[in-house]
């Protein structure tokens, strides 16, 4: 049984949607570096299936994906130090309290 | 490709990367098992040395290399292009550090160590963004940067602005990363290769078989993704925030090195991986793609200087005032010609005078006040007239008034859109130029015309003002005499005009 590409490029599109919507209006700053880790995601799929079904089939998008989830886990783990950081000095997680620069 | 090919290239080309990388290693090193025992200082003179190598390294490339000199398909390509934007870096690095060792003595950072290999980190990103031509490196150096950024602009642990904008850095930096690798995913589905000189031929083939949707939205991702490093619309929010919260100095590094990486990048990346790819009419990168990147460049001087003119923090200003400068900058792609490449070096050249000679006298004078507001200059001059004089000249480089290099700089960008017929873009660029006055003549004034709270002498390091005069002495030079920049430039990087070697000569 074999899927056509653009389903999967539809996941991978819907998938980044709602990572951006989560990013953009979710309070809970771990809620939204999650959303981030999804919108990543949603690129891994577009180059695994663009990998097997795209114009031009070849390896090199599996490798770029290796590449992409070890660079989004590096993020993610500055992103929570700071965080962190961040909790020390005020107790909050919640974005729309950090807002202690005038706008 | 085997063992063989890999020990048959010849690495030294790559030296100045190997050198930053190594004193970043060496250094991170050094620290672990002697950081107590070394002097805070020697760490960031030890980097300045490494910076300093790097750069003497990239001399010497650009003298034996006649011809671009490619490693494994293009994964990391040594061309003047890379090596005019590199010595860039490493004349921003080595000013980061000037300024940086002066700071690092008020305690504000205690992590003195990880400030500067980091520093170091970032600039080998930087330096690989800008001579790189394949998706994954670049990808890979972008992100490097952008790590390495992160954390040192939260690096204040104690104060709440800095951690805050840290976060905030993190996060559009995260959603910017995610934009820019969904647009080089379709790029890769269309033509099944990271290498962008094989995506520009592969792309016209996509194009003509009726995936012209997916081409268009590929470079719509792309643009708006990479927007975030060079700080322009629509992808700007974050610059106020993060300017006010970082170290002066980093401030200063984001500003000069990280804005002039994504240039690199952009440059590289949409000119080449779209040049052939046929529009409606002509070529879609010179039509409807540089229309698009045009709204950019007008929305980011529009935004940049309106919004600068309510700021009452100095930082938060100069972050505007860099988002207005990534419109100029963009103007001169919109779209390139043969001169494209000089007028944006120079631009450059003339930006990182500027704006590390502004941001060290920001750095004293706050430091002195205590506060950031522009309140902080009021009677600068009778305090200090070194300071006070360079200042000016810092700014009105920045606002584009003649006898300063800034004003040369901006000149070639007016005429290029001159020639180019794109008369409304060069009236925008005036119009709000125009606008720019108000804000930069603001500090002019407090620093002349207003009593300040104190008549005391500033006391400036001696460093500092050392650094300062330079910087200034130079703004005024370049101002009068840019011929001999732009002919260096001209006569080292770009005899050709095939902006430094990027282009192939299929293009032509």
């Amino acid at each position: 049984m074999s899927v056509n590409i653009t389903s999967y490029l539809l996941v991978a599109l819907i998938l980044f949607c709602v990572g951006l919507y989560g990013a953009l209006t979710k309070r809970n700053a771990v809620i939204v570096l999650l959303s981030i880790e999804l919108m990543l995601n949603a690129v891994n799929i577009n180059l695994v299936a663009f990998a097997k079904y795209g114009l031009f089939p070849a390896v090199t998008g599996q490798i770029f994906t290796l590449f992409t989830m070890t660079v989004a886990a590096a993020e993610v783990a500055v992103g929570l130090a700071i965080l962190i950081a961040l909790y020390r000095n005020k107790e909050t997680v919640n974005v729309d309290e950090m807002d202690s620069m005038k706008r | 490709m085997d063992v063989n090919t890999i020990f048959s290239y010849d690495w030294s080309y790559l030296l100045p990367e190997w050198i930053i990388l190594g004193f970043a290693t060496f250094l991170s090193l050094l620290d672990l098992f002697a950081g107590k025992r070394l002097g805070k200082t020697v760490l960031g003179w030890l980097t300045l040395v490494g910076v300093v190598l790097a750069g003497v390294f990239v001399f010497v490339n650009l003298n034996t290399l006649d011809k671009p000199y490619s490693y494994m398909a293009d994964m990391i390509r040594i061309d003047d292009y890379g090596n005019a934007f590199k010595l860039l870096f490493l004349a921003g690095a080595a000013s980061t550090l000037l300024l940086s060792i002066p700071y690092m003595k008020q305690g504000e950072v205690k992590h003195s160590g990880e400030y500067y290999y980091l520093l170091l980190t970032g600039l080998l990103g930087a330096m690989v963004m800008a001579s790189s031509a394949d998706l994954i490196t670049l990808f890979v150096g972008l992100e490097l940067l952008s790590l390495s950024s992160y954390v040192l602009v939260g690096l204040r642990k104690t104060s709440l602005h800095s951690n805050e904008s840290a976060f905030k850095y993190v996060v559009s930096g995260g959603i910017a990363t995610a934009v820019t690798l969904f647009g080089m995913s379709y790029l890769y589905g269309l033509t099944g290769t990271t290498n962008i000189y094989e995506i520009s031929s592969r792309l016209v083939h996509a194009s003509l078989a009726g995936y012209q949707f997916l081409v268009y939205a590929a470079f719509a991702f792309l643009a708006v993704g990479l927007a975030f490093k060079i700080s322009a619309a629509p992808n700007h929010m974050w610059a106020p925030d993060v300017y006010q919260g970082a170290p002066t100095p980093v401030t200063a590094f984001l500003a000069v090195v990280s804005k002039a990486a994504g240039f690199a990048l952009v440059f590289r990346l949409l000119m080449i991986a779209f040049f052939q790819v046929p529009g409606e009419a002509g070529r879609f990168f010179f039509e409807e793609g540089s229309l698009y990147l045009a709204v950019m460049a007008a929305a980011s001087m529009i935004i940049g200087n309106t919004m600068a003119l309510r700021q009452t923090n100095v930082k938060r200003m100069m972050a505007y005032s860099g988002i207005a400068q990534a419109g100029y900058l963009l103007v001169p792609f919109v779209p390139p010609t043969t001169l494209f490449f000089g007028e944006v070096m120079f631009y450059l050249f003339a930006y990182l005078l500027v704006i590390f000679g502004a941001f060290a006298v920001i750095m004293v004078v706050t430091r002195d006040q205590q506060t950031e507001e522009l309140k902080a200059f009021a009677g600068l001059y009778h305090r200090s007239p070194l300071l006070a004089v360079s200042m000016s000249i810092f700014l009105l480089s920045l606002a584009g008034i003649p006898i300063t290099a800034g004003f040369f700089g901006k000149f070639y960008l007016f005429m290029g859109a001159i020639a180019q017929e794109n008369y409304w873009l060069a009236a925008i660029m005036i119009a709000t130029s125009v606008v720019s006055y108000y804000y930069y003549f603001g500090i002019i004034r407090q620093m002349y015309m207003r009593p300040g709270t104190t008549e005391a002498p500033l006391a400036v390091p001696k460093g500092i003002g050392a650094f300062v005069l330079v910087l200034a002495a130079a703004t005024v030079f370049f101002g009068a005499l840019p011929g001999v920049a732009t002919n260096y430039l001209q006569a080292q990087f770009n005899p050709s005009f095939n902006f430094g070697d990027m282009l192939p000569p299929e293009f032509q």
